[in-house]
């Protein structure tokens, strides 16, 4: 007997009981849902991050007082150890590293903003220099950014994300108008594009102001963070050595000891998240693993009683010739066919579970193109796992015994 | 390659055990029994008699303790399973007490599974099951299943799953047990007909009315061979 044959008589006999087949099905459902589910969740944030990532540009590097930090333990201790970061260090860089093309400064403050009735509070006032724009430049909406004559003069302009455009300044034109920020009154010369959210934070609760400004409204007790620029994106190792260099020994770091400043790289985030992510999936594909296995542990069993509800008609196909195999092909078909039916209606369920994630959640779910090839894979492995038993079993009833079965 | 004697079956010192419990049954004791072609038999006995055993061995179900068996040429007592199960796809057509039929597949499907079973290619197998269904006068039931079908009707579809391979022999255990004397006549008739038409027919039965359709008659009692008649069949005119 061919597989065309067993095929279509598994596809009667799953038609046949179809409230059972489905229910049989309902742990593979929704193991794979989860999995893929899962899967896309990841997937979108991967891609998010990437692309965002992508922003920093190449040769582009950040220095900060303190790096990407996964524990309390190592946060504190930076915070301890770690010089802040000052405008001289960044003058350093600029003149002493010959690799550095652009070197710019940020420093970070929260402050409410007002116009007339209109108030927000603790938004990120960022400081910067205009050299910024050419390491990260900034996508103009409406007006202009900054000029190095306004930095030169800590002139009281501002640039706006495109939420506090939206809060203050609500349907009018911003730009010329004013602002009052830490009792200063600022102009507004632009605004941003809108970036969007990221689960479910904001990206354009912004203002940014020149450094020289931010200085003067906030003081120079803060840590600042130096973004340069590679003058070869190639060579960008050799230029973070360079300023390494040049920063441990401003800050007389003694030879072996670790450095007391952080490098931030679009390929370390990346790294950094990936391994995270790396972690949640391995854990949940660990969780889904125990439902797979439970799913195909019910679809051994739904055999096993299909097997003996079809004693009569395995007794029947044996006595006009059927060989063991052709029994044993039949069932196993069928065990494959059940689970990768179950594999497909879970495919079905996490495509749609994540267009409704990405929809109305800020989640951003990503469908992965491998998933239904995988899940037919996965499936397929249950069915044959889970189906040999059975199949065997029916293959090897005696026919006699059979045929007199009830 | 047909094998130059009229012999159909030959077998030899048939001999059947059984483990039951701690003790052994001697179901069959020493059966001699030639068939040849065309030979119309019956094969009675009362219940434990050692007749179903018998009928298991011809229809190659299984093996004989001791003893040789020849079917067709094939020599079947020593065969492993696979290889029986082919010899009863090519030789063997059987017919049941009840009927057997699949019951979610139509008629014609019903008479397919032989030819499915015996590698035969779909467009093929469906017009020699239409045949087969024609042969046995049900050529307008082809689609509907059993369900849909009478008793008699039933019958005749496992019949003519039990012709379709054109097998050597046709093997009927109490085919009629399940039926109305109106419809085991009807049946019976269906039989003398394909008796008439070269089929060589072994029925077993514990009925004397159907017993006495075939030409001979096998009586078993105690695992043995206790009379071998040969008879004129009531059914033909």
């Amino acid at each position: 007997m061919n597989a065309v044959e067993s095929t279509r008589l598994a596809l009667e006999s799953i038609w046949a009981n179809r409230l059972r087949s489905f229910l049989t099905l309902l742990g593979v459902i929704i193991g794979i849902a989860a999995i893929i589910a899962t899967a896309a969740v990841i997937n979108g944030l991967n891609l998010y991050v990437s692309e965002k990532l992508s922003n920093l540009g190449k040769g582009v590097f950040v220095v900060q007082r303190i790096g990407l930090i996964t524990n309390q333990k190592e946060f504190l201790e930076a915070i301890r150890r770690n010089k802040k970061l000052r405008p001289a260090d960044a003058r350093a860089i600029e003149e002493r590293c010959p690799l550095a093309e652009v070197v710019a400064m940020e420093v970070h403050g929260q402050a409410d903003l007002k116009r007339g009735d209109f108030e927000i509070r603790d938004t990120d006032i960022g400081g910067v220099t205009p050299q910024i724009l050419a390491i990260e430049p900034y996508e103009v909406e409406l007006g202009r950014t900054f000029t190095q004559d306004e930095e030169d003069r800590a002139a009281p302009v501002a640039f706006l994300g495109s939420d506090v455009q939206d809060n203050l300044f609500p349907g009018i034109d911003p730009v010329g108008k004013q602002l009052r920020i830490r009792g200063a009154m600022l102009e507004v010369v632009g605004t941003a594009v809108k970036k969007g959210a990221f689960l479910g934070m904001s990206q354009d609760n912004y203002v940014k102001i020149p450094f020289s400004l931010h200085r003067k409204l906030w003081g120079s007790s803060r840590s600042i963070n130096i973004s340069v620029k590679a003058a070869d994106a190639d060579h960008m190792e050799q230029t973070i050595d360079e300023v390494r260099a040049v920063l441990r020994a401003r800050h007389h770091v003694r030879p072996g000891d670790d450095d007391d400043f952080a490098f931030m790289t679009a390929e370390g985030i990346n790294d950094l998240w990936r391994s995270l992510t790396q972690t949640i999936f391995t854990v949940a594909l660990f969780v889904v693993g125990i439902s797979l296995v439970v799913g195909g542990i019910v679809i051994m069993n739904i055999m096993l009683v299909s097997v003996i509800e079809r004693t009569r008609e395995i007794g029947v196909r044996k006595a006009v010739g059927a060989r063991q195999r052709d029994i044993v092909q039949q069932f196993l078909i069928e065990a494959v066919l059940l689970s990768c039916l179950g594999g497909a209606i879970g495919v079905a369920i996490a495509g749609a579970a994540s267009a409704l994630l990405a929809a109305y959640t800020p989640l951003p779910a990503r469908f992965p193109a491998w998933a239904p090839f995988t899940a037919f894979v996965i499936c397929t492995a249950i069915g044959i796992f889970f189906g040999i038993h059975p199949a065997r079993r029916a293959a090897r009833l005696d026919p006699i015994e059979a045929l007199r079965a009830e | 390659m047909q094998p130059a004697t009229d012999e159909l079956i030959r077998a030899e010192g048939l001999w059947k055990s059984y483990p039951m419990g701690t003790t052994i049954v001697d179901a069959l004791r020493g059966v001699d029994l030639v068939i040849r072609r065309n030979e119309y038999v019956a094969i009675m006995g009362p219940s434990g008699s050692g007749k179903s055993t018998l009928m298991n061995l011809i229809g190659c179900l299984d093996s004989p303790s001791k003893g040789s068996y020849s079917l067709n040429g094939h020599q079947v007592a020593q065969l492993a399973e696979d290889e029986l199960a082919r010899i009863r796809n090519r030789e063997i057509g059987f017919v049941f007490q009840t009927f057997n039929l699949l019951p979610r597949a139509s008629a014609l499907r019903n008479v397919e599974l032989p030819l499915i079973y015996g590698g035969v290619p779909p467009a093929e197998r469906r017009v020699r099951a239409a045949e087969a269904l024609l042969q046995v006068d049900l050529a307008d039931r082809v689609d509907h299943r059993p369900n849909e079908l009478s008793g008699g009707q039933r019958q005749r579809v496992s019949i003519a799953r039990a012709l379709v391979t054109r097998p050597a022999l046709l093997l009927a255990d109490e085919p009629t047990g399940n039926l109305d004397s109106a419809t085991s006549v009807e049946i019976m008739t269906l039989f003398d007909r394909l008796h008439q038409q070269g089929n060589t027919i072994v029925v077993v039965t514990h009925e004397r009315e159907i017993a006495e359709h075939s030409q001979r008659i096998v009586t078993i009692r105690d695992g043995r061979v206790e009379r071998d008649e040969l008879r004129q069949p009531v059914g033909v005119p």
